[in-house]
């Protein structure tokens, strides 16, 4: 804390030290009891007040906080003159107000402040920081104006500038405030000129965003341009404002001088070739997702065949000569001269023969490197098959000829299996059960035989290794697990998938650091219902902060379609905790960057922290938590009390309609990294494994763009989808309830016509929402229940109707527009035979969990915790209504005859809810009481086959390969002792607990319904 | 092969192959964001084709007097690109810039003294042990301060090892 002339908020610093010191060592009660006796002395001084509440809040005493803060604010909003009003007091207060929520108030002491005291710098930097932090991009134009006016310094002018560009990239400002803030800077310029760095590139992008290129070249070689003082920084951003400006031939001349600089440098290469040929496509502004691959494809090229010609040769002799002026570690040149074949291939002037030629010698001299196959994986896309292959027996035989070190040659040999991979011959060959098929299958299980083997012989090679360190051939394992997955996924042989789980754990055996193992294993135990290991795995990556955003994909939908309520609270919970502590702290940290005069920053973390409010997965959280709650309250004795209250803190689900309706509007933002899931899962949403051998396992780029895109596509229907759940179960509550009231009350006179109104709309939008006019869609229901129709959707969407058929029923109860006069349709029914119908077909069809990975469980546990648990509730509020422990019931006739009409229904629908559950609780039971041993057995004899036998086991047999075979000297004493402690069988066992430990948490929330019904029953 | 420019909050979003390993740590966002509002020049990262991060380095510019110094706080590179000089050419970037740009005397860094790999690529890059940081870590782990001379410290005063190991709270900066 600061102070002038050794007072501090107007007080004698000596006076208020005790206090911040008894502050910073959080002795609070000690420091509270020094500030009442400071506001002894200075009762209406503000700072003293100050200080006052920003014990309390430390205190948590935050009402108290807030009164002691509003009085102090009282006081120096007043005119009074002899109040003493500086920075100190009003930051300290502006620190209780933010963490109290009441950002404004702090900005209204700040006014009046500054308002007070005109010309006073330090008030300004507040009351600036204080819009900051609301986002008042024009306020904030506005008070740094002044500020330049005041003190004429550049930074407050940026400070404006920004603010203006903030107006117009993350507000309302249309595109005419750019020549505001240009005429800004041109003014001061001419007057003062420029000083720092950060201006210019802010005048610079100016300039870019109003395409004034031939301005921005000028002022970048004039004498502002030494404010850059990177040379090849000034170069690169020369060359694109030529490219953008379409002289691409000064463009390519200037990204050749870059390359000379820095020849390693891939973007600068793509741009020199793409100035070469004239296209546009390389200076387009890179606005779009961060995940997706830029890749240019030679479009819209019009350009004569000999022109093109010779750009292409005066490519290929300025890349030569890089070559031969740069290290042989730098794989740049090489790619460039690869890029060029590649652009020949596209416009049509390319030989084939060559590329292959350009990317033999790139193996032969970075062949061994781990990202060899990432690097040529653009120019595999355009050679034709057969081209792919003769590259691929090319490749094989140059490994085959070459003797290199142990090390290069794992490295190349690597290589060979990734390029394999790469160009799809893994599944392209006939699956009909041919005896031809029958060999490939025998050729792909012997590939993860070799590579099984490769990485166990070569483990003497990492025997100095650090533990911390890389092993040699590691990516051997996750290669034989995806082709042991593809063996599963063709074959449904159980083995394999026993084997593509071993293959990860022996290596996590050996080495627990690999965390592309543990994803896997991630996505693995997920879809053999082991659930609760999986979440153990996906812990053991810890995934903290920003990680959360882009990582949990891999964890959370799982988790949200289980019983383990605990673990996904924590999940949800620490996510959206990180996210809304980012978004309280992240003006603070903009500020920093304007007062640090780093002004691009200052733009960019506001609109990084729009694109994380924009979150899908943020939203989708938001929603997801209070059902959890919801689902975890409906599930108590007292279910629906609790859930209403529940729901009342939530603004009876209203903020999530708000939500849902502002959804088409909002542009969300994915921010899922999904390069690191398996093949099988390119998406949350997506499992081949749980549909038949269809398809290539290997997506080629395009496809997996155009996946990534229908799977954004379908979040955002299911983020509005699931934004209606809470209100429809609030209404659904309310319905029941009051359709009951009117029943005893004759009149109806408490039903509130709203409510039922606002229900069938959310009806509609739900019915919408699954493509289905409302009407269309009772229709459909209803003929599905009768068994005339079938719901011709994937099993996820049958959660879905099953809630709509639970909420139009409690809608009905009040509307009575189902069932009146025609033939006798019941509701009621309704909804019973579908919950019971859906259980009862999922039951049957479902095998022990122990031998049936898949879908079925989590279908299961959704059914039971959402439309069932919704039914419940339903039924429970209707019970109370009809039993209330008031005593106004009113009887007559007519009422006495329509509530023992809905008695009954009531009566009928909780046996039928009951029996339904039992269906599911006799099914759990009979899983669990399965000899543990049994279990354990089924999975493990999946892998131990003789030699004779064909199909999985020979990839388990070299993981149990003698570990006498393996002397100690040459791996190491910690490989070793690694492969002695290494138990297969543990993993079974680990893999069955799993399951059951799923199994059993089903069961309690089953259990627990059953006795809620019963109670709910005796209360009849 | 490497593009090395500045690095921007996207990246954030895409280094999670890079942070995924277990001695990459994944800081807090203000932690990052301090950074790149204080110190942008001295956070890049290196991009591979196919928009994929190879790697990045973060680090900062403190001190006074000859005590003026540019700081290494981290450097990491998936494991994709591992073993072809990446971390060598961003710490050789950082120097760059501490040395011509802000004109400090030294780079240094902090490293786990159980840590040899890293020690080892350090001295190979020409960082010396200048002095061992007691209970660094977690109060549990000593840690190395590792120091490079730049071209103003003439006569390398910078680099001279201390003699003695010192605890945490005598170190001058954060």
């Amino acid at each position: 804390m600061a102070s002038k002339f050794g007072l501090a908020g107007g007080i004698p610093e000596r006076r208020v030290r005790p206090i911040w010191d008894a502050v910073d060592s959080r002795q609070f009660k000690n420091a509270l009891k020094l500030s009442t006796a400071l506001l002894s002395k200075y009762p209406s001084s503000p700072y003293a007040l100050a200080l006052k509440a920003l014990i309390l809040e430390r205190m948590g005493k935050n009402e108290e906080a807030l009164g002691v803060c509003l009085n102090a604010k009282e006081i120096l909003c007043t005119n009074d003159s002899n109040v003493f009003v500086d920075d100190l007091t009003l930051s300290t207060l502006q620190i209780v107000f933010q963490r109290l929520d009441h950002l404004d108030m702090a900005t209204s002491c700040y006014e009046h402040a500054c308002t007070k005291c005109p010309n006073n710098l330090e008030l300004m930097m507040g009351l600036f920081n204080c819009y900051v932090r609301e986002y008042s991009f024009v306020k904030q134009q506005q008070i740094a104006i002044k500020m330049y006016k005041t003190a004429g310094e550049e930074r407050f002018l940026l400070w404006a500038v920004c603010s203006i560009l903030l107006q117009v990239c993350c507000g309302n400002g249309g595109e005419k405030l750019f020549q505001l803030a240009e005429g800004l800077l041109k003014k001061h310029i001419a007057s003062h000129g420029l000083h720092e760095p950060e201006a210019l590139s802010v005048y610079i992008s100016l300039l870019e965003e109003q395409n004034k290129y031939n301005d921005a070249l000028e002022i970048l070689s004039g004498n502002l341009g030494s404010l850059m003082m990177i040379e090849v920084d000034k170069l690169r951003l020369k060359g694109r404002l030529l490219a953008r400006e379409g002289d691409f031939a000064a463009a390519a001349d200037v990204f050749q001088s870059v390359l000379e600089l820095c020849p390693d440098d891939w973007e600068c290469s793509l741009q020199y070739i793409g100035s070469l040929l004239e296209d546009d496509s390389i200076s387009v502004k890179d606005n779009g997702p961060v995940h997706t691959t830029k890749s240019i494809e030679c479009k819209n090229l019009h350009m004569p065949g000999e022109v093109f010609d010779s750009r292409m040769s005066r490519a290929v002799n300025f890349i030569q000569k890089l070559m031969e002026a740069s290290s042989n570690s730098e794989r740049g040149p090489y790619l460039a001269l690869l890029e060029i074949e590649r652009r020949k291939l596209l416009f049509q002037k390319g030989d084939a023969d060559k590329l292959l030629q350009g990317l033999m010698q790139y193996f032969i001299r970075f062949g061994h490197l781990a990202c060899f196959a990432s690097d040529v994986e653009e120019f595999l896309h355009v050679l034709v098959s057969n081209k792919k292959s003769e590259f691929l027996r090319n490749l094989v035989k140059e490994n085959e000829a070459t003797t290199v070190v142990p090390a290069k040659a794992l490295g190349q040999s690597i290589t060979v299996f990734k390029v394999q991979n790469l160009i799809g011959n893994l599944i392209s060959l006939p699956v009909d059960g041919n005896h031809k098929s029958f060999i490939y299958l025998t050729e792909l299980e012997n590939m993860a035989v070799q590579m099984t083997q490769m990485f166990y012989n070569n483990l003497p090679l990492s025997k100095d290794l650090d533990t911390q360190e890389s092993m040699y051939g590691e990516e051997l394992l996750p290669m034989a697990c995806n082709i042991l997955v593809q063996l599963y996924w063709r074959t449904r042989d159980l083995g394999y998938l026993v084997e593509a789980i071993m293959v990860l754990e022996f290596g996590l055996a050996i080495r627990r650091y690999v965390f592309q193992y543990k994803i896997l294993l991630v996505h693995l135990y997920s879809y053999w219902n082991s659930l609760p290991l999986a979440y153990e795995r996906y812990k053991s990556l810890d995934v903290k902060n920003i990680l959360l955003e882009t990582v949990s994909h891999h964890i959370l939908p799982q988790m949200l379609a289980s019983p383990l309520w605990p673990d996904l609270n924590i999940l949800l919970s620490d996510y959206l905790r990180f996210m809304d502590d980012h978004f309280r702290e992240s003006a603070d940290l903009t500020f920093l960057a304007y007062r640090h005069r780093n002004y691009s920053k200052a733009i960019e973390f506001v609109q990084f922290k729009e694109r994380l409010q924009r979150s899908s997965q943020y939203l989708m959280a938001k929603i997801e938590l209070p059902i959890l709650q919801i689902k975890q309250n409906s599930n108590n004795i007292d279910e629906e009390e609790v859930t209403v209250s529940t729901l009342e803190s939530l603004g009876y689900g209203t903020h999530f309609i708000d939500l849902s309706n502002e959804i088409g509007s909002k542009l969300l933002t994915f921010n899922e990294d999904f390069n690191l899931r398996p093949w099988w899962t390119p998406t949350y949403d997506k499992n081949y494994l749980l549909g038949p051998f269809g398809g290539p396992s290997y997506c080629p780029r395009e496809n997996m763009q155009n996946l990534i895109k229908q799977t954004e596509l379908d979040a955002v229907k299911k983020i509005e989808k699931r934004s209606l759940l809470p209100r429809m179960i609030y209404l659904s509550i309310y319905s029941a309830s009051a359709s009951v009231k009117e029943n005893i009350e004759a009149n109806g006179s408490t039903v509130d016509p709203k409510l039922p109104l606002e229900l069938k709309i959310l009806l509609e939008r739900y019915a919408k929402i699954l493509e289905f006019p409302f009407r269309e869609a009772v229709e459909l229901v209803f003929g599905v229940s009768s068994g005339q129709k079938s719901l011709e959707v994937p099993s996820m969407d049958i959660i879905d109707w099953t809630n709509f058929v639970v909420f139009l029923n409690a809608w009905n109860l009040n509307s009575h527009e189902i069932g009146q006069g025609d033939s006798g349709r019941s509701t009621w029914k309704l909804a019973n035979t579908f919950l019971r119908k859906y259980v009862e077909e999922m039951i049957k069809s479902a095998g022990p969990v122990v031998s049936s990975p898949g879908n079925d469980l989590s279908f299961l546990v959704q059914l039971v915790t959402e439309p069932l648990a919704w039914h419940a509730l339903i039924l429970q509020s209707c019970v109370r209504s009809l039993h209330p422990s008031a005593k106004k019931k009113k009887k007559g006739g007519s009422v006495e005859q329509s509530n023992s009409q809905l008695l009954n229904e009531i009566h009928i629908s909780i046996q039928s809810l009951r029996d339904t559950i039992e269906v599911i609780t006799k099914w759990l039971k009979d899983q669990l009481q399965k000899p543990h041993d049994g279990k354990f057995e089924t999975m493990y004899s999946l892998v131990q086959r003789d030699d004779t036998c064909d199909g999985p086991g020979k990839v388990f047999k070299i993981l149990r390969s003698p570990v006498s075979a393996m002397k100690d000297a040459e791996v190491g004493d910690r490989i070793l002792e690694a492969l002695h402690s290494w138990d297969p069988a543990d993993v079974v066992r680990k893999i069955v607990a799993g399951q059951d430990g799923l199994l059993l948490e089903l069961l309690k929330i089953c259990e627990s319904r059953i006795k809620s019904l019963q109670a709910l029953r005796i209360q009849l | 092969m490497t593009t090395i420019r500045r690095f921007c909050c996207n990246d954030l979003l895409r280094f999670a192959s890079v942070n995924l390993d277990h001695l990459t740590e994944t800081f807090n966002m203000s932690f990052y964001m301090t950074y790149l509002a204080r110190w942008p020049d001295y956070f890049h990262v290196a991009d591979a084709p196919g928009n994929r991060v190879m790697g990045y380095i973060m680090g900062k510019v403190e001190g006074q007097g000859e005590s003026w110094h540019g700081h290494v706080t981290a450097v990491t590179v998936d494991p994709e690109y591992r073993r072809q000089q990446l971390a060598k050419k961003l710490m050789n970037l950082l120097e760059d810039i501490s040395d011509k740009i802000d004109k400090a005397y030294f780079v240094d860094l902090f490293v786990r003294a159980s840590n040899t790999p890293a020690i080892k690529m350090y001295e190979k890059l020409d960082y010396v042990v200048y002095r061992r940081v007691l209970r660094y870590y977690s109060g549990e782990e000593d840690g190395l301060d590792m120091r490079k001379a730049l071209s103003r410290d003439v006569e390398k005063k910078s680099i001279i090892p201390l003699k003695r190991p010192i605890t945490p709270d005598e170190l001058e900066y954060d």
